[in-house]
């Protein structure tokens, strides 16, 4: 906020220090504060609302429209100047934008001819691209705003943080100050980039996901620091505009935690295939970003091996942390986890009962889908007294290609936890829509109980994953065994067939198989 | 119990539907041919309506109407909804107007005709809906009756209770009424098995929302370990929480310790060297005598100084120190500000005359006294004094002050500067 005033203050507070005297080197903090306080038009405090809402992404838009149809009156107070968050600014919605596009021309340059569509001179347009990624955006965006006013929620452009316990006072974006009494106070700031110590994020050369979405020309080398979803969605898509990407990842497997081990070497293998580099086992020392392009020093995790790997770009797609700077969450007592996770109870609420916290900025894998849940569980909870969010039943989606999918435990956690379970799968090289698209590398698994044949776990690795998942999730939501998906209809030729089958393996036998 | 669900799902079908059924229709009954009007009743339009109010008629009496058009709009507490015509016929009699209210479901509200026929000569059939409604009740409540009887011949069943007992303690679940579509694999199971839905009911269910599932089924036929499938569900029901156990609540007391060491460590850090750079004089002063013979008002050197600094300050590239916020960086991906390459300066120039010369305390003086006769000036007036300490009309030493990393900046803005001072400061003025 004071950074967007200094530069619009500056011009003037400079001339004042020079008619006082010349001798004074610098401009004295005082004048140019003095000068933000003329500046400055304190609005009145409008009515209290029933509910005060800090952050306008996902979290917030959606627990804002929702409180907006039941009725309430809310306000929304977002920093950005647009609604959305990271998820729609410069998380999922842009990097999918670019991910089609950019598959799209990898297609064209490696795949089409075999499919007898010539293309004569494919050339890429990276600004075009860009431009058609924004447009997406904005569209969004804009329409977020528009269920704002439909739903009459106060949208409050500006910086929120707690007065006391009730007030949250905004430094309004467009300068000026204002605040805002809510009965309720819904914290849903999100989340940031986890930052590598050592190297200093600019997003031109050091670049968080945020910079990877926005680069202006393909940079000849790439390294991506982190192996989880992210980092592979974005290593996609810069390896397949031409970047010559390295994956740097400190655990034994790519993909994240969740992800399933045999999925995982399945996806590794194929993204290797498309010319990624990937360097498992392996943890960077150091990063140098002074030279032309970056230096960075990595070497076995176990100890050993350095070695030295230059590139142009270095992306940092280590995780995120929650993101609740600025809050002044310490004057009304909130507490935060050792790793920022704003601590709630079951209910979502804080140590003061009427602030609650969804989202990132709190407890749960850092997903949009599952904030969303949150938000609309929270402001159920606030109406109804009741709301309900099945954590058990949340899917993770990695845009890749092929795209990799999953919903409930993985192999291993159930190897872990002792749990007598069943595997099945089918691969989609034995289905004939994947057949027929030329696209047929992946596979469908289905981890149940052994004994009761209820679904525990989904993994898809394969063309349209992240669409199927959904198939996975409601069983999952509905207590079903591999049987009920065995003898449910599934059209005929679908890539869904494929999960059908899966299911069959698994409690009985595939029939194409 | 088939016919049941039969007529729940009948009656939960669109209106029209259901005038098909609560309005006798001509080919259902032979009958109806001969006596050429029927009656025709009031239609239910929900599963739990049971009467409703008579909004408007759409057709008079002795109007034609065709299949499709509307007879009459009925209201209920949920909705006002029309009835459309299911065959072509002629409105023989409304029998209960508009705007009658807490009309029953079956009762006779008009008589209707066939086309063609002659309304003179017909004649009102007795009205039947009555009876036709006892009937129905009648009928379900033998179904009712059957449905009990059958449950009590299964409870009686020794086998049977001897296998669910064990297991409905067991499961954890309870035993409930199914009332939604049984799963594929559990309406299987029963079939293989030769248990019908009413055993189903019997079955403790550990699914959500009290399901029946095919792990309960396999448990309750003795196929598989009694405790499998509470215990997937115990597991699941783990899972669908969000894990709050073993919160590590950050200590508060780190935080405000690296802040001071912060404060502390912060007074350090802008180390600030002096930047200087030789500058001429002579330009200036040949353009303000020249300003002074022309025009005839002196300008003192403090305002072509001032106005050159005021120049020079504009758009200076960003130092090193000043690093570009996360914000401003996310703002700018979105193109919605760009991130400043430059900023505005806020250097004051410090300048020395070379030589001993300029310490020279009257041509201090000489300025104070011009300045204090140029009325215009009077502002500008003490900056001369403090600052013209040695300006001589040759070379001065133009210095400023500038933190570790600002060097580009400092420089930048020394070189506009000598640059303004130095070519063409008559532009500084006019």
């Amino acid at each position: 906020m004071f950074s967007r005033l200094l530069p619009r203050a500056a011009p003037r507070s400079a001339l004042q220090a020079q008619q006082q005297s010349l001798r004074y080197v610098r401009a004295s903090p005082t004048t140019s504060s003095l000068f933000h306080a003329q500046q400055r038009g304190y609005a009145t405090p409008s009515e209290e609302k029933d509910l005060v809402i800090i952050g306008g992404g996902v979290a917030g838009y959606v627990a804002a429209i929702k409180a907006g149809q039941e009725g309430l009156k809310v306000a929304c107070i977002e920093k950005r100047g647009a609604l959305g968050g990271t998820c729609l600014n410069v998380g999922c919605i842009p990097s999918k934008s670019l991910l089609n596009n950019s598959h799209l021309y990898h297609q064209i340059l490696h795949d089409t001819k075999n499919r007898g569509i010539e293309v004569g001179d494919v050339k890429l347009n990276l600004a075009q691209m860009m431009k058609a990624k924004e447009t997406s955006v904005s569209g969004l965006t804009k329409g977020i705003e528009f269920l704002f006013k439909k739903n009459n929620v106060e949208y409050i452009k500006g910086t929120g943080a707690f007065e006391d316990e009730h007030t949250i006072k905004v430094n309004l974006v467009d300068g000026g100050e204002t605040s805002v009494r809510g009965k309720n106070i819904l914290i849903a700031t999100g989340s940031e980039s986890t930052p590598f110590p050592g190297l200093e994020i600019d997003e031109k050369k050091v670049i968080t996901s945020t910079g990877a979405i926005a680069l202006t020309e393909v940079p000849k080398k790439m390294t991506v620091i982190g192996g989880g979803i992210i980092g592979l969605e974005m290593a996609s898509v810069w390896s397949r505009l031409g970047s010559e990407v390295t994956v740097v990842e400190f655990l034994g497997q790519i993909g994240g935690p969740g992800m399933d081990n045999e999925v995982a070497k399945q996806s590794q293998k194929l993204l290797s295939k498309q010319g990624m580099k990937f360097k498992l086992n392996t943890k960077v020392v150091s990063g140098d970003a002074s030279g032309e392009g970056v230096k960075l020093e990595v070497e076995a995790a176990k100890g050993g091996k350095a070695e030295t790997i230059e590139s142009d770009v270095v992306l940092v797609a280590i995780g995120r942390r929650p993101y609740t700077k600025g809050l002044n969450l310490e004057s009304i007592g909130l507490e935060t986890d050792t790793r920022g996770r704003l601590v709630i109870d079951s209910e979502y609420r804080t140590k003061l009962p009427h602030i609650r916290v969804v989202g990132d900025c709190t407890f749960g894998p850092m997903l949009a889908h599952k904030a969303e849940e949150e938000a609309v569980a929270a402001v159920e909870f606030i109406t109804k007294g009741f709301g309900h969010v099945n954590y058990g039943a949340i899917p993770s989606v990695m845009y890749t290609h092929p795209e990799v999918a999953w919903v409930g435990a993985n192999e291993q956690e159930l190897k872990e936890q002792g749990v007598n379970y069943k595997v099945g799968s089918f691969p989609f090289s034995a289905n004939s829509r994947a057949k027929t698209n030329l696209d047929s590398d992946g596979m469908v698994k289905f981890l149940a109980d052994a004994e009761t044949d209820r679904i525990l776990g989904v993994h898809i690795i394969g063309p349209n994953a992240g669409e199927m998942i959904a198939e996975g999730t409601l069983a999952l939501e509905y207590g079903a065994s591999t049987e009920d998906i065995g003898r449910t209809c599934h059209a005929h030729p679908t890539l869904a067939e494929a999960f059908k089958e899966a299911a069959m393996n698994t409690y009985g036998k595939a029939v194409h198989y | 119990m088939a016919s049941l669900a039969n007529t729940a799902r009948l009656s939960a079908r669109l209106a029209s539907r259901n005038v098909a059924r609560c309005a006798p229709a001509r080919s259902f009954r032979m009958s109806a041919r001969e006596r050429a009007a029927q009656n025709f009743t009031m239609p239910a339009l929900s599963p739990t309506m049971t009467e409703g109010n008579i909004a408007a008629w759409r057709v008079k009496e002795g109007d034609a109407y065709s299949a499709g058009d509307v007879l009459l709009e009925i209201e209920t507490d949920k909705a006002t909804m029309d009835v459309e015509a299911q065959d072509d016929g002629v409105m023989f009699k409304v029998l209960v107007q508009d705007g009658s209210k807490g009309v029953k479901v079956g009762e006779r509200i008009a008589v209707i005709a066939e086309e063609g026929d002659d309304l003179s000569s017909l004649e009102l059939p007795a009205d039947n809906s009555g009876a036709k409604s006892a009937t129905q009740e009648k009928r379900m409540e033998a179904v009712e009756q059957k449905e009990r009887s059958s449950s009590q011949e299964k409870s009686l069943s020794p086998e049977e209770s001897k296998k669910s007992t064990p297991s409905s303690a067991s499961q954890g679940g309870k035993a409930q009424k199914q009332t939604k579509p049984l799963y594929p694999s559990v309406e299987h199971l029963l079939h293989a098995n030769g248990l019908t839905k009413d055993d189903a009911d019997a079955i403790p269910a550990s699914g959500p929302k009290g399901r029946l599932l095919k792990g309960d089924v396999l448990a309750y036929l003795g196929q598989i370990s009694k405790d499998a499938p509470a215990n997937a569900t115990a597991r699941l029901n783990k899972l669908s929480h969000l894990d709050l156990s073993n919160i590590q609540i950050a200590k508060p007391t780190p935080a405000p310790e690296a802040a001071k060491a912060a404060a502390t460590a912060q007074p350090e850090l802008p180390q600030e060297t002096e930047f200087a750079v030789p500058i001429s004089l002579a330009a200036v002063i040949a353009t303000q005598k020249r300003i002074q013979d022309s025009l005839g008002i002196f300008l003192p050197l403090s305002t072509f100084i001032a106005r050159a600094s005021e120049l020079a300050n504009e758009d200076l590239p960003i130092g090193k120190s000043q690093k570009p916020t996360a914000d401003d960086l996310f703002n700018s991906v979105l193109g919605l500000d760009t991130v400043a390459r430059s900023s505005r300066g806020q250097y004051v120039p410090e300048i020395t005359g070379l030589g001993p010369v300029s310490y020279s305390r009257p041509s201090n003086k000489k300025a104070d006294i011009i300045d204090l006769l140029a009325p215009k000036q009077k502002k500008a007036a003490p900056i001369v004094s403090a600052e013209s300490v040695g300006i001589s009309s040759g070379d001065n030493v133009l210095s400023v002050m500038a933190k570790s990393g600002d060097e580009a900046r400092a420089t930048e803005y020394l070189e506009r500067m000598k640059l303004a001072l130095e070519k063409e400061p008559g532009r500084l003025v006019i």
